[in-house]
């Protein structure tokens, strides 16, 4: 693995090495290329610009050699002309000849010579010259002479011939022209390259003799100048060169610039011919051509540079941006990822905590903006619900390089207060080297969450398993209570079938416990039912009045029973009638009322009352109070009282029968009514209970007309509230209440009135008043007024009791309280010339004698006890097994043999309901004949099944003889309707 | 009585007229049957003026002289002339200003005089006018200005003294182009480079003088002044002065040329032996050649400004003024007189004085292009010191060369005018 390892790297780091190393040795190759081919260039160059300078000095040294020859040849000339002159002082003939020449040829001057350079012009001007050179000796020598020499200021040089004479007596040696140097170099057109060479004659000394440079006139010694410009190798070459008589070329720097020197001898003494030209200048066309060369490879080299850079660049930007936008990408879908998940991530500095990333979400999730995160990690810990879970520097120090801590931690979302609980995770780790920290805080908020619902559920459980396992406790206890009551009786009874008294006693006892038995499960299945969302409400109108009434009659005796005094008051003028669930705000009142009897000791007082609140909106708002000075209750049981199987667990209260579902089956139907129910209560003092419920009002309101002839009415009550709840009442009837708060003063008021001739046309009467009661008052009204004016009894209690007594008093008839103007209506109306309202009666007797019954039951026991009942009263039935013999036996029948059938309605083979439709599609009989479902369901769908199906009326079961009578009279009486008891 | 009376205004004349010619004491007291020159007490005092009046008067004949403080000698030779009581000799450096003493009518004309011809050439040229009238005799040290020139440093790097213009802008490149400042040009108050080139332009052209002092024409209209203005410039802006020149003055030039540092310079001979001190290089590695700045193809030298003695033609001792001119233009006389006078020969027999080699061995150049002081002297309103200022404004790129010409134009005639 090392060696693998090792391998690898130092092939990588060859392969970083190589391209450079080859970009180099590329570039090198290339370099020696071009040097070569410079060299060769310039070589080529050299050899060019010697060959060049060859030819054109060459042409210019055979032209100033032409010229020297030309002006000796001149002289020569001169001279045979002058001798022939006859060498006179020159007028006339040889000046024309000179002066002829002189036009031609361009000298300047023509002198006369002698040895010690004096001169005479043909013009008679005198002078002596000093001319460069051995001019003596030449002279001497016969020799021709050319010399350089400046003459008035003016550089010129001079040819000059031995030639001896005399002219103007003036002895001379030799005869001269002088030519300036411009004019020379005029003639020698020597300035080729444009005039930037620079052509000198020069003898091997180096004096220049004559220059063609423009303003080179200054150069005196040219070999001078070479042997402080050149170094010492280069200037003997050419010193030695030209001084020995060789021709020569030189190319080197000269001035900081390449020249090109070349030197050959002129036809004339030691002179040379040299000449200076730039390179530049005689190699124009390879200068040119190595100058387009160099530019077209440095532009193509710099092209393909370039291009090569532009790639690179190209590449490097392209992979950049690929780089960056694959960053981006990574980056936005962690961003995504982030704010789609709820786990934060970090990125730490492990020397300076800095925060060198953090996820977005941790705004949404902690509720601090990542600014505020990464300007100091410590802004999240502030965040933290307990600070002391919050990890040390010095423990994350020591987390290992590749090693990792985690914890779990709460923090608070700073805006909004939510909790959030993470399991936070640190990882130590190297990222190119460098060491950071990556912080995964993961959320597990869920689980937590889930975790406590869990066990809130668990708890729950546990709960509803221990209420489940009280409850069943409790039912068992309940149901076994009766249970062995009906059985151990049901035995005594046998036993003692000859003791009529105890015949009647234990039956008695028998029917008591299965009553209780039936109201224990009744409560368990209407809890059951609540519970599972099966009830539904019944809304009907229904007479407040009447309700009031029934609850009257059921709870009055049972507080009578126990001395206990049981008033019902009306306040703020409820209305007659309502729209609403009779059924079910009978039950909860019922509940309520049976309590406060149930826990409140003998003597106790219950007051129950129902009281007209005001309300926005068309709704009835009614309020009804239970308050009763009970046992009371604690405060800890008044917080469950409305769970179910709830029991105050105290000796009273254990020694009171019940299952603990009634309130809680109450505060339902207040829920499901849309209504509230409130408890307060103290032990030792009692309890009040309100129940606060909206009705929709009726759509009319019973329409009772008064007796126009009543229009004064007296009430006595000594409750005032009373009083004035009647006299708010009757506001509006057109009647003048006016009340008194004691029997004697009604009796004053009566008589006194009565002697006004404004007598009352209607006295109510409180039968329990102190002092002088209703009946006394009564009667000694009588006494005043007579017996014409209606006096009736407003009471609580059971008139039967007090009827004969109250008769005898002259008291007409009873109200019951509490008091409301139909209900006092309809008591009155008898008394000016109308009809009784109808009032329910209880079925008489001898309803059912003589009818013929078809009975539909599948349980022989049920049947049986029907059966007999029905014989009882007089009818006669026939039983069949299930719906189908059911249904056949009545098709066989004839018309009009039974008069109702009573219907079960879960039979085998053919269930009620099916037979009930069978029945009533056969025939016109079978349309007619009444028809009651009997069932044990006594759910309102229940009730509607049985009326979809055609029947009549639902009987519950067991069967009530009583229901069953009220039910077949009426059925009977209307011949075939619809109606609804239980 | 009368009589007595006659001589004490005759002497009382003469002590006023002694008492308002001059400050000064003229040596011996005042001789009336004596000649009397009169001169700046400065000129009178030179030591080769001192000997010649000694000389006379070793002769047997008395002269007077009459010093007149320097500042105030234009002023009392105006007032002079107006009254008609100029001197029997008057020295004058023959300036402009001479024009304001009616030489015709005041002075004598001295063509003829039998020293004529021993006057050099240029000294018989100085002291004639422009219709030719030798004014007076020149008895004044004399010096040549041109361009003295290393000639060891030329022989380095084989090069020579040139004779035309062209020669000279070349010589100047190839200098430069061997590291050597061609011209030392001190444009720090250093004032007389310039009228070094317009010598030539105005002594080749006496109408042009003429009307230039007339305010016919301007500098402006004068090609030469243009081409000098021109030259100067470029040669500037060519490096040939090198880098200091603005800043160089009269000091600077001695060390320039004898470190080697400039190989040329336009001065005089004289002040090689004056202000020059050796360093590298001495006196006798430089050469003379002409000045070239464009406004002579040849070159042009300027021969000395020369002190002329003039005659009274109207003063009753003439003659006595005269023979004291010949006096002093005896060789033996004026040899005396100038004996170890470090000068250029004004004499053509003038033996004892020191002239420098550079000048002799330029003699024929010289002869061949030497100017009288033409510029400085003659031109109305000239002064070299303005001159030298705006020229400094011009290198130092203040200015163009267009309004370098119009401001030498203008302060010209601002002081041609009295203005300045």
């Amino acid at each position: 693995m090392w060696g693998v390892k090792n391998n690898g790297t130092a092939v990588r780091r060859l392969k970083k090495i190589i391209p450079p190393v080859a970009v180099v040795l590329i570039m090198g190759a290339v370099a020696a290329i071009l040097a070569g081919y410079f060299n060769f260039i310039s070589a080529q160059m050299r050899v060019d610009s010697q060959r060049h300078l060859q030819e054109v000095y060459g042409q210019v040294t055979r032209s100033f050699d032409a010229f020297i020859n030309d002006n000796w040849g001149l002289l020569d000339g001169c001279a045979v002309y002058y001798a022939a002159d006859g060498g006179t002082d020159g007028g006339g003939g040889f000046a024309g000849f000179v002066e002829t020449q002189k036009q031609n040829r361009g000298f300047s001057e023509f002198y006369f010579l002698d040895t010690d350079k004096n001169y005479r012009t043909l013009g008679g001007a005198a002078g002596s010259l000093k001319p460069d050179g051995d001019y003596e000796a030449m002279i001497a020598a016969k020799q021709p002479v050319m010399a350089g020499e400046t003459i008035g200021g003016v550089k010129t040089t001079m040819f000059a011939v031995a030639f001896e004479g005399v002219y103007g007596g003036f002895a001379f040696d030799a005869i001269g022209v002088s030519y300036t140097n411009t004019d020379i170099a005029k003639s020698l057109n020597a300035n080729a390259f444009d005039g930037v060479a620079e052509c000198y004659v020069i003898n091997p000394e180096g004096n220049v003799l004559l220059t063609t440079a423009v303003g080179g006139g200054a150069r005196t010694n040219y070999l001078t100048y070479l042997k402080n410009a050149l170094d010492a190798d280069s200037y003997n070459g050419i010193a030695d060169d030209i001084r020995n008589g060789r021709q020569g070329f030189f190319q080197g720097e000269l001035r900081n610039e390449e020249y090109s020197i070349i030197y050959m001898p002129v036809g004339y003494g030691d002179y040379f011919l040299l000449s200076a030209v730039p390179l530049s200048a005689v190699s124009r066309g390879f200068l040119t051509a190595q100058r387009a060369t160099m530019r077209v490879l440095l532009i193509t080299f710099s092209i393909i540079i370039a291009a090569l850079i532009a790639l690179l660049v190209f590449r490097i930007v392209t992979q950049s941006n690929k780089n960056k936008q694959e960053l981006q990408y990574r980056e936005r879908m962690f961003d995504v990822l982030s704010n789609t998940v709820n786990d934060i991530f970090l990125m730490l500095d492990p020397d300076t905590q800095a925060v060198e990333y953090i996820s977005p979400n941790v705004e949404r999730l902690i509720g601090i903006s990542a600014k505020e995160a990464r300007a100091d990690i410590r802004n999240m810990a502030a965040c933290a619900v307990d600070r002391n879970i919050i990890v040390p520097d010095a423990e994350l120090r020591g987390i290992p390089l590749n090693g990792s801590k985690s914890w779990e931690c709460e923090y608070m979302h700073q805006s909004t207060g939510e909790r959030r609980w993470y399991r936070v995770s640190i990882y130590r780790m190297s990222i190119q080297g460098t060491e950071k920290y990556i912080i995964v805080m993961s959320d597990r908020t869920l689980d937590k969450q889930l975790n406590q619902k869990l066990q809130e559920a668990l708890d729950a459980a546990k709960s509803a398993n221990e209420a489940k396992s009280n409850f069943l406790s409790n039912m068992s206890h309940d149901i076994r209570t009766p249970m062995n009551a009906i059985v151990g009786f049901s035995v005594l009874l046998e036993k003692n079938a000859d003791n009529p008294a105890a015949v009647r006693d234990y039956t008695h006892k028998i029917m008591a416990s299965g009553q209780h038995l039936l109201s224990l499960i009744n409560d368990v299945l209407d809890m059951s039912k609540i519970e599972s969302g099966k009830t539904s409400l019944n809304v009907e109108e229904f007479s407040l009045p009447a309700l009031l009434e029934d609850l009257n009659i059921i709870i009055m005796p049972q507080a009578k029973a126990k001395q206990q005094d049981f008033t019902i008051h009306t306040h703020g003028n409820p209305p007659d009638k309502l729209t609403g669930d009779r059924l079910r705000l009978n039950q909860i009142l019922i509940n309520l009322l049976s309590n406060a009897v149930k826990y409140t000791p003998q003597g106790g007082k219950i007051d129950f009352s129902v009281q007209s609140v005001k309300g926005a909106g068309q709704l009835v708002n009614l309020r009804f109070v239970v308050k009763d000075n009970g046992i009371g209750m604690s405060g800890e049981y008044i917080k469950e009282i409305f769970k179910p199987f709830s029991r105050e667990k105290n000796s009273v209260v254990n020694a009171v029968q019940g299952t603990g579902l009634g309130m809680a089956i109450t505060k339902n139907l207040v829920d499901l009514m849309g209504g509230v129910i409130q408890v307060e209560s103290e032990p030792g003092k009692g309890s009040t209970f309100t129940v606060d419920l909206s009705f929709a009002p009726a759509a009319e309101q019973q329409a009772d007309r008064l007796p126009v002839k009543m229009t004064r009415m007296l009430v006595a009550d000594d409750e005032e509230d009373v009083c004035l709840g009647i006299c708010g009442m009757m506001r509006g009837t057109g009647v003048d209440v006016k009340y008194a708060l004691d029997g004697n003063t009604a009796v004053e008021m009566a008589d006194a009135a009565h002697e006004n001739g404004e007598g009352y046309h209607v006295i109510l009467l409180d039968w329990k008043m102190p002092g002088t009661d209703g009946v006394q008052t009564a009667r000694l009204i009588r006494e005043k007024v007579g017996t014409d004016v209606p006096i009736l009894v407003l009471t609580s209690y059971d008139w039967s009791d007090i009827e004969h007594e109250a008769r005898q008093a002259g008291i007409n008839a009873f109200m019951p309280k509490p008091f409301f103007p139909s209900t006092f209506f309809s008591a009155v109306k008898p008394f000016f010339g109308g009809e009784a309202s109808q009032t329910e009666t209880p079925p008489a007797d001898g309803t059912l004698q003589g009818k013929m019954f078809l009975v539909a039951e599948d349980n022989d026991l049920n049947a049986e006890i029907l059966t007999e009942m029905l014989a009882l009263e007089g009818a006669r039935c026939e039983v069949a097994q299930n719906g189908r013999i059911a249904a056949d036996m009545f098709l066989k029948a004839p018309e009009g043999y039974y008069d109702m059938i009573l219907m079960d309605v879960q039979m085998p083979v053919m269930n009620g309901y099916e037979a009930a439709r069978t029945i009533r599609a056969s025939s016109d009989y079978g349309r007619r004949i009444p028809i009651a479902a009997m069932t044990a369901n006594t759910f309102t769908e229940d009730v509607q099944n049985a009326l979809n199906a055609g029947m009549d009326a639902h009987l519950a079961k067991p069967v009530d003889m009583d229901a069953v009578k009220k039910t077949a009279a009426a059925l009977l009486a209307k011949g075939r309707g619809k109606e609804e008891t239980e | 009585m009368k009589k007595l009376c006659v001589a004490l205004a005759v002497a009382m004349c003469a002590a006023v007229a002694l008492a308002g010619c001059g400050n000064g004491d003229g040596g011996p007291s005042f001789d009336p049957s004596a000649i009397t020159i009169m001169g700046k007490e400065s000129d009178l005092k030179k030591n080769y003026m001192q000997r010649i009046f000694d000389l006379y008067r070793a002769s047997g004949e008395n002269i007077n002289v009459m010093y007149v403080e320097d500042g105030l000698y234009e002023q009392k030779s105006l007032e002079l002339e107006r009254a008609g009581k100029l001197p029997d000799l008057y020295l004058h450096f023959h300036n402009a200003d001479l024009d304001n003493l009616d030489v015709e009518n005041n002075f004598e004309y001295l063509n003829g005089a039998e020293w004529e011809t021993e006057l050099t050439a240029s000294a018989a040229k100085y002291c004639t006018d422009g219709d030719g009238n030798l004014l007076g005799l020149p008895f004044w040290e004399s010096s040549v200005s041109g361009c003295y020139y290393n000639k060891t440093i030329f022989a380095k790097y084989g090069l020579g003294p040139v004779t035309d213009q062209a020669d000279f802008d070349g010589l100047c490149r190839l200098l430069a182009g061997e590291g050597v400042t061609p011209v030392c040009w001190a444009a720090d108050g250093c004032s007389w480079m310039q009228q070094f080139a317009l010598d030539p332009v105005f002594a080749d052209d006496a109408k042009l003088l003429e009307d230039l002092n007339a305010s016919r024409i301007t500098y402006a209209e004068i090609p030469g002044v243009r081409a000098m203005t021109e030259w100067i410039y470029n040669a500037a802006k060519s490096g040939w002065f090198g880098k200091n020149y603005l800043s160089t003055g009269w000091d600077g030039i001695s060390r320039a040329l004898s470190s080697g540092e400039a190989a040329m310079t336009f001065i005089w001979d004289t002040w090689f032996y004056t202000d020059f001190t050796p360093g590298a290089y001495g006196v006798d590695d430089f050469a003379l050649m002409p000045v070239f700045m464009n406004t002579a193809e040849g070159g042009t030298y300027e021969g000395g400004n020369l002190n002329m003695m003039m005659v009274n033609k109207k003063g009753d001792k003439k003659e006595k003024a005269l023979d004291f001119l010949s006096f002093c233009a005896d060789p033996e006389n004026y040899n005396a007189a100038f004996k170890d006078i470090s000068t250029v020969s004004v004499f053509r027999r003038q033996t004892t004085n020191i002239q420098s080699k550079m000048v002799t061995d330029a003699a024929e150049s010289i002869a061949a292009h030497e100017r009288v002081s033409t510029a400085s002297t003659k031109i109305a309103g000239y002064s070299s010191d303005k001159v030298c200022a705006v020229f400094k404004e011009l290198l130092s790129g203040a200015i163009t060369v267009d309004r370098c010409i119009e401001r030498l134009d203008r302060d010209r005639l601002a002081a041609a005018h009295g203005l300045i």
